[in-house]
């Protein structure tokens, strides 16, 4: 985890250090429009003379430190902007995972038990259009149905500015929520529902299920406690590897719905080259996935009794 | 039985080279059965001859405000302009038929670069035990780790900065490639791990063959069955990557691509819809068929499911 975690730091350093040093990229991107308090700021922030090496290990103190420099463009700290991005980016991204498992695990199964039916045909085309649609533009098209045509549901942010949407603050960030959660939870049901369609299948058609069959218990039982516990155990592999690219908050759905979290406010910080918040975003993003795959080992061991032994 | 007959009559020679094409000709035979698969096929091969000869076509030059000039700008579809036209006159079916060249462009060579890093990086990592192994190793790891959606728009922006413009649609096609071949060498290293262990392996050794024999007569066509499943689908994620990377804004300017259209259209989508809807419809369609191909193959090449 340790190597894993000084490949990321430099690499990100690396990024920064692109045209030299932070400061020339900075630069490059205002044309010459960089406040002088910013730029002397700058220097001291980055020891600006020093070398690469040493600049380094000043980067990963701070670091260790939580100290992630001044951003750019809303001159406030890095580590302290973060915070919020993370919750509201968490908060979609976990209600639509649970949402998608809750209606995925169901249908898979249904799907799996009557392969080759009507039915089964019509889940599994469903779920192919769903991982081969760009996410934002789904998001867009129900942004235009929704919001500017039907005009039930709000089109952008988190919340409301001024006056809240079906008059109260939590109903509010709800009628919020309700659009991009249903694209993503679209999404992401269209892989678990793939995955472990696919996974139930093969381990239905393994003996220890035909045994449980023979010797009376019900299906219902054989595939809930048996079939499902085997066939799901790679489904959680996935979801723990996923878990990057869920916390990089699917940049372009978040900036369809301009829902204030990880991946909208990274594409506008790197549209602004605001290298402090690009980096800071990437490294905490970069961590995160770190201890969340020690966590997908941790529930892999307690699903699999097989991995605890070993 | 006409079949037996015409290959009992065929030369020698020919029925020879029939016989060591049999895994490849098994594959053909139960991938063309696959109804799904065989439609993932027939829109990928539309799509790529629309490309090639499309833009013959194409009643405007890519990137055209020709109708700008003709009080035509924001159209809503009509038989001159079929898709309609956006708020600066380009209309919306030429672009999509040029945006179809560059899509396709981009998803097939990124899809090429990522696949030789990825066999070249694979095979040493699969090759090599001890220290090289676990350095590679930790390399595919880390890619797994970073946001590499993120970095890739990172490094898009960084180097148009840094860089002139003059790279076009082909800077995207390298920072997609690069990128996009932990996957397969990650796949690949398993394959390795799993073939080399295997009895015909250790036979052939045993008969005193080669590490470059072994490695082209059975590691290769081994290894080769996931590596054409994953490059079709890493075709499909190129594509929708791309979308995405024009749809913030970060790609290059003044290139007819289907994500140029879709972010163009996003902004004015209350007043003129049809500008994101038809170029959306068409990248669904493309990765579809991209997305099938790849699930018809992997089933086809699947020796474990031999009927």
């Amino acid at each position: 985890m340790i190597p894993v975690f000084i490949g990321v730091t430099l690499f990100t350093f690396l990024i920064g250090n692109a045209a030299g040093n932070p400061i020339n990229l900075i630069r490059l991107a205002f044309k010459g429009t960089l406040p002088q308090n910013v730029y002397l700021q700058l220097v001291a922030y980055y020891h600006i003379g020093e070398n690469p090496l040493i600049r380094y290990l000043y980067y990963l103190w701070d670091l260790i430190h939580f100290d992630l420099g001044l951003s750019i463009t809303s001159q406030r700290p890095v580590a302290s902007e973060i915070g919020p991005w993370v919750w509201t980016t968490l908060y979609l991204q976990l209600s639509a995972l649970a949402l998608a498992l809750l209606i995925g695990i169901p249908i898979a199964i249904y799907s799996a038990r009557h392969q080759h039916s009507k039915s089964d045909t019509t889940i599994t085309g469903i779920a192919i259009f769903g991982y081969s649609t760009p996410t934002f533009w789904l998001g867009i098209i129900f942004i235009y149905i929704f919001s500017f045509y039907l005009r039930v549901l709000p089109s952008s942010g988190a919340v409301s500015a001024i006056t809240p949407w079906w008059g109260n603050w939590t109903l509010d960030r709800i009628a919020h929520l309700i659009l991009p959660m249903t694209v993503l939870t679209y999404v992401q049901l269209a892989t678990i529902i793939r995955l472990l369609r696919g996974n139930l299948l093969e381990v239905l058609k393994q003996d220890y299920i035909l045994a449980a069959m023979a010797s009376g218990l019900k299906e219902r039982a054989v595939i809930y406690g048996h079939a499902l516990r085997n066939a799901i155990t790679p489904i959680i592999t996935i979801i723990g590897l996923s878990l990057g690219a869920s916390l990089a908050g699917a940049p372009g759905l978040e900036t369809a719905f301009s829902w204030p979290g990880l991946g909208y406010e990274f594409t506008q910080a790197a549209l602004a080259l605001d290298i402090p918040t690009v980096l800071g975003i990437t490294v905490i993003i970069s961590v995160m996935v770190l201890v969340a795959n020690l966590a997908t080992d941790l529930v892999y061991g307690f699903l699999d009794p097989r991995v605890r032994v070993s | 039985m006409s079949q037996l007959t015409e290959e009992q009559t065929a030369p020698p020679k020919r029925v020879h080279r029939q016989r060591s094409a049999t895994q490849w000709a098994v594959a053909w035979r139960r991938f063309k059965r696959n109804k799904s698969g065989v439609a993932g096929l027939a829109i990928v091969i539309a799509f790529v001859v629309f490309a090639i000869f499309g833009p013959l076509f194409a009643p405007y030059p890519p990137r055209s405000t020709e109708s700008l000039l003709q009080g035509q700008a924001g159209q809503p579809p009509s038989w001159k302009h079929p898709f309609g036209t956006e708020i600066n006159g380009i209309d919306v079916f030429s672009d999509s038929i040029w945006g179809a060249r560059n899509d396709l462009w981009i998803g097939v060579a990124a899809t090429a670069i990522a696949t030789l890093i990825g066999l070249a990086v694979g095979a040493l990592a699969g090759y090599s035990r001890g220290v090289i192994g676990g350095i590679l190793l930790g390399i595919i790891q880390f890619f797994f780790v970073i946001p590499t959606l993120l970095l890739i728009l990172l490094f898009s922006r960084v180097f148009q900065v840094l860089v002139y413009q003059g790279f076009g649609v082909n800077l995207i096609v390298l920072i997609l490639g690069l990128f996009g071949w932990p996957g397969i060498s990650f796949v690949i290293r398993g394959e390795i791990f799993r073939v080399r262990e295997l009895e015909f392996i250790q036979a052939e050794k045993a008969l005193g063959a080669g590490n470059l024999r072994i490695l082209f007569r059975h590691i290769v066509p081994n290894v080769l069955t996931p590596v054409i499943v994953l490059a079709s689908l890493l075709v499909a994620g190129n594509i929708l990557t791309e979308v995405v990377l024009f749809f913030l804004g970060f790609g290059p300017a003044n290139v007819a691509t289907w994500g140029e259209l879709i972010e163009e259209g996003v902004q004015y989508v209350s007043v003129y819809p049809w500008v994101a809807l038809f170029p959306g419809l068409l990248v669904v369609t493309l990765v579809l068929g991209f997305n099938l191909l790849g699930d018809g193959l992997a089933d086809a090449l699947n020796p474990r499911l031999r009927e």
